[in-house]
């Protein structure tokens, strides 16, 4: 290919961490608004800036662990086995955390209404990116039938 | 190969080839002398083969070999696929991994998968990837901003 540049070691890394923080920034918003329901059912009006920080970490970490170790079940193309292993397992390590740093107060049943919610978050961000996909095929599917028509021998 | 050059003052400009076997190398000269820009020459089990370009799927590289792929055979290629998109300078093949170039006009359709890659399916059925750092030139090539 003519004019062909190779991504560097550091770009492929920044491509890679942009879109992990991307997801992080994406389920912290899914976690912090279901603590701020929570608290607001609990009639407390306010949110612990330390339970904020927890959060933002856990994700960043946990979508990491998705990435590197997960097979990035969010953004797979068709949900198997693996990718529901991932998900229950990750949403196993939300609720584990959420319960050592008390976000729900160590509180059985936010915790597992937490669960459901994370994983319900997960299909969510499944179908989502399926969705968007499934718009780029029309697009793309539609510019190669006129790539082929004007290159027509 | 000796290669005789001969600059004349008059009379009508010619090329004499003098080969021993007509091998693809040779071939490829000739059809570049008759300004056969839109075939390739390749061997088929020992066996010189003229396949016409545009009836190629795509070309892949198997173990420092370059093969063609049509629909009804496979014939190997002299050089390189960077040789092979340096002559052929034509916007409808694309290298679409480190190994493979595609024909775009026998792409039957396409599919995003996930990691911005593409799924190109063949004529012959065959799926072929265009992996994440080929697919965003591609998909410029589609749009006609390359």
């Amino acid at each position: 290919m003519k004019g062909d540049k190779k991504l560097s070691l550091w770009e492929r890394y920044l491509v890679h961490e942009i879109g992990i923080e991307f997801k992080a920034c994406l389920y912290f918003f899914a976690v912090l608004f279901f603590y701020c329901v929570v608290r607001i059912i609990g009639g407390v009006y306010s949110a612990d800036i330390l339970h904020m920080t927890q959060m933002i970490l856990a994700c960043y970490v946990i979508c990491y662990m998705q990435f590197i170790l997960f097979w990035d079940f969010d953004e797979a193309d068709t949900l198997g086995a693996r990718e529901i292993s991932g998900m229950v397992i990750c949403t196993a390590l939300y609720c584990a955390l959420s319960y050592v740093f008390g976000w729900f107060d160590r509180k059985l049943t936010p915790t597992l209404i937490f669960a459901a919610y994370i994983l319900v978050t997960y299909l969510c961000v499944f179908l989502i990116y399926k969705t968007k996909r499934h718009l780029d095929d029309k697009k793309l599917n539609e510019e190669l039938k006129i790539f082929q028509s004007e290159h027509k021998k | 190969m000796k290669i005789d050059i001969k600059k004349i003052s008059q009379g009508e400009e010619s090329v004499t080839i003098r080969y021993a076997q007509m091998t693809p190398s040779i071939q490829k000269i000739i059809g570049i002398l008759r300004g056969e820009k839109t075939k390739l020459w390749g061997r088929v089990s020992d066996e010189n083969v003229c396949v016409e370009l545009d009836s190629v799927l795509y070309l892949e590289t198997v173990d420092d070999r370059v093969f063609a792929y049509t629909s009804d055979q496979v014939v190997r290629i002299d050089g390189s696929l960077s040789s092979f998109m340096d002559e052929a300078c034509d916007e409808t093949f694309f290298r679409c991994s480190k190994s493979m170039v595609i024909n775009i006009n026998r792409v039957a359709s396409l599919r995003s998968m996930s990691s911005n890659r593409i799924d190109a399916t063949m004529e012959n059925g065959e799926h072929i990837m265009i992996s994440r750092r080929y697919a965003v030139e591609f998909r410029k090539l589609l749009k006609g901003d390359r």
